[in-house]
């Protein structure tokens, strides 16, 4: 029994953590229509970027966090620019959720590649004097990191909440989403507004790479398997339903958690991947989809 | 008041408007007549800046639009109603209009101004939480309308109001132009294929064919004119 509870406990952290990895690409995909493959790698990015802030200047990853986000925030900025921006001319959505794959899976060599180049292909893993400490709670340990984690997933989750839905901001980036020729005849500014929005998914990613490199550990080319669990969570939640992001994530490590105890560790990557596949076949939608009426 | 002067518009190198001029004057509403495809709605997106001038310029209270993008056309007062009201229909009622007080000046108002806005179309205030996708025609042409209001423009752009709408909700929407242009005084330049129905709403009206403009005057004389009889009536 203690078992199982210790397991399902880890699920729930690991499960936070899958949520706060799928936000931004939920955002961007779910909300702007841009299919971001390489969400996976900008999350690794930001991990380097807590490594080195932590490695060069001494501070802890749960401190420079602002860092990392005004960073990656920017980092975005330049990415909708160079990469993003010029799909706003294709004459449907479909077309730009198809060709911004294209763009993004070949941002990801680039990315990978100059981030090889830069800090080796050295797997890179973050260690404080709190790292592998445990907080017991009837019972059953919770390491302190993840559950940090999971502060931080849900109040970045929160956050994002509270800016999609009750902002102008948020309202302007779901009206451009709907039909961006309405909304700048409403005197919305499509270009800017999305310009910002995309800089907040790649904070995101930013946000989902210092818990990745505190909880776990990173690697140049790690980006693709986090991706993967984006793209599992997102589906699980059904997509432009960001709010359902972080339930989703935690759901997947519990269904994870449980699958591990069954059929061990080896398989883990592989439970994601049929409740993937079966998601898609039951209920496309999403499991926390609402229902749609009307036209 | 609203100046368009001389303009050249093309998509690609194909040439829809040929030295088109018009004049609204403030308070005043002004019709554009004309077939499918004579160029109506190529000068409304022209005048909201989706399109561009190739020669010629647009000017709104002395201030030049023509090089303007559409987001910023609207900060300088003008607001367009598009053709098939184009209303977001995930967002909720409510949610609609408030994108409609985008512009900084509106935002502050916006209470005020939805509070007029629910007088004018109570249907608007009863069903504010609803999905906007799930109302009717009628009601979206409306919610259309309301939400062009809510930036307080002083110039309204309407573009083929009556499309696809019963006749009954169509008289009613006539008689609301109508009534706040003359509560406001706001200027109202409308296109419009029911050419009755437009000349009935205006004070003058101009007739658009093959991007040209061939007649002009008043809208009472034009209703009369031979050549709209003919054209658009079918009663020579």
């Amino acid at each position: 029994m203690e078992i199982v509870c210790q397991t399902m406990a880890n699920g729930l952290l690991v499960g936070a953590l899958y949520g706060l990895v799928a936000l931004g690409f939920a955002l961007l995909m779910g909300v702007m229509k841009f299919l971001n493959t390489a969400h996976g790698t900008f999350i690794i990015l930001g991990g380097y970027l807590s490594y080195w802030i932590l490695e060069l200047w001494g501070i802890d990853p749960f401190l420079s966090l602002p860092l990392v986000v005004m960073a990656m925030f920017l980092i975005g900025i330049v990415f909708y620019k160079l990469a993003l921006s010029p799909l706003l001319k294709l004459p449907n959505i479909g077309m730009r959720i198809n060709t911004s794959m294209l763009i993004t899976f070949g941002s990801i060599w680039v990315l990978d590649n100059t981030m090889t180049l830069l800090w080796t292909p050295d797997v890179r893993s973050i260690m404080t004097s709190y790292t592998g400490q445990t907080l017991k709670l009837l019972g059953i340990r919770f390491s302190l990191t993840g559950l940090g984690g999971v502060g931080v997933a849900v109040l970045v989750a929160l956050a994002l909440y509270f800016i999609l839905s009750g902002t102008y901001f948020g309202k302007h980036i779901r009206a451009a989403t709907q039909d961006a020729v309405a909304a700048s005849l409403c005197g919305i500014n499509v270009q800017r507004t999305y310009l910002f929005s995309c800089g907040i998914a790649i904070a995101l990613a930013g946000v989902a790479g210092m818990v990745v490199v505190s909880t776990y550990s990173i690697s140049s080319t790690a980006g693709i398997g986090w991706l993967s669990s984006a793209f599992v969570v997102m589906v699980l939640a059904g997509e432009g339903n960001i709010n359902a992001i972080i339930p989703a994530g935690m759901l997947l490590g519990l269904i994870e958690s449980a699958g591990l105890l069954v059929v061990g560790v080896s398989y883990r990557q592989a439970i994601a991947l049929i409740v993937f596949i079966i998601v898609l076949m039951i209920k496309p939608q999403g499991l926390f989809a609402k229902k749609e009426y009307g036209s | 008041m609203l100046k368009i002067a001389h303009i050249d518009v093309y998509y690609g190198d194909l040439q829809a408007l040929w030295d088109v001029s018009l004049m609204v004057e403030e308070g005043e509403i002004v019709t554009l007549v004309g077939s499918n495809g004579a160029g109506k709605s190529t000068l409304m997106n022209t005048i909201a800046g989706l399109l561009k001038v190739r020669a010629g310029s647009i000017e709104f209270h002395g201030i030049r639009l023509d090089s303007l993008p559409a987001h910023s056309i609207v900060e300088h007062g003008i607001s367009m109603v598009p053709e098939g009201r184009r209303i977001f229909p995930q967002m909720s009622v409510l949610e609609n209009l408030e994108m409609g007080a985008s512009i900084h000046a509106a935002r502050k108002m916006r209470q005020k101004t939805l509070k007029e806005i629910y007088e004018v179309f109570p249907i608007l205030g009863e069903r504010a939480k609803q999905r906007a996708g799930t109302l009717s025609g009628g009601e979206q042409q409306m919610l259309a309308i309301g939400r062009a209001l809510m930036s307080q423009p002083k110039g309204l752009l309407i573009d083929e109001m009556s499309l696809g709408l019963s006749p009954l909700v169509v008289q009613e929407l006539s008689r609301v132009i109508q009534s706040i242009n003359k509560a406001n005084n706001l200027t109202i330049f409308v296109v419009e294929q029911d050419v009755p129905l437009a000349l009935s709403m205006a004070h003058r009206g101009y007739v658009i064919e093959n991007g040209r403009i061939i007649d002009q005057g008043d809208a009472k004389s034009l209703l009369c004119s031979a050549r709209i009889k003919e054209a658009y009536l079918g009663t020579a």
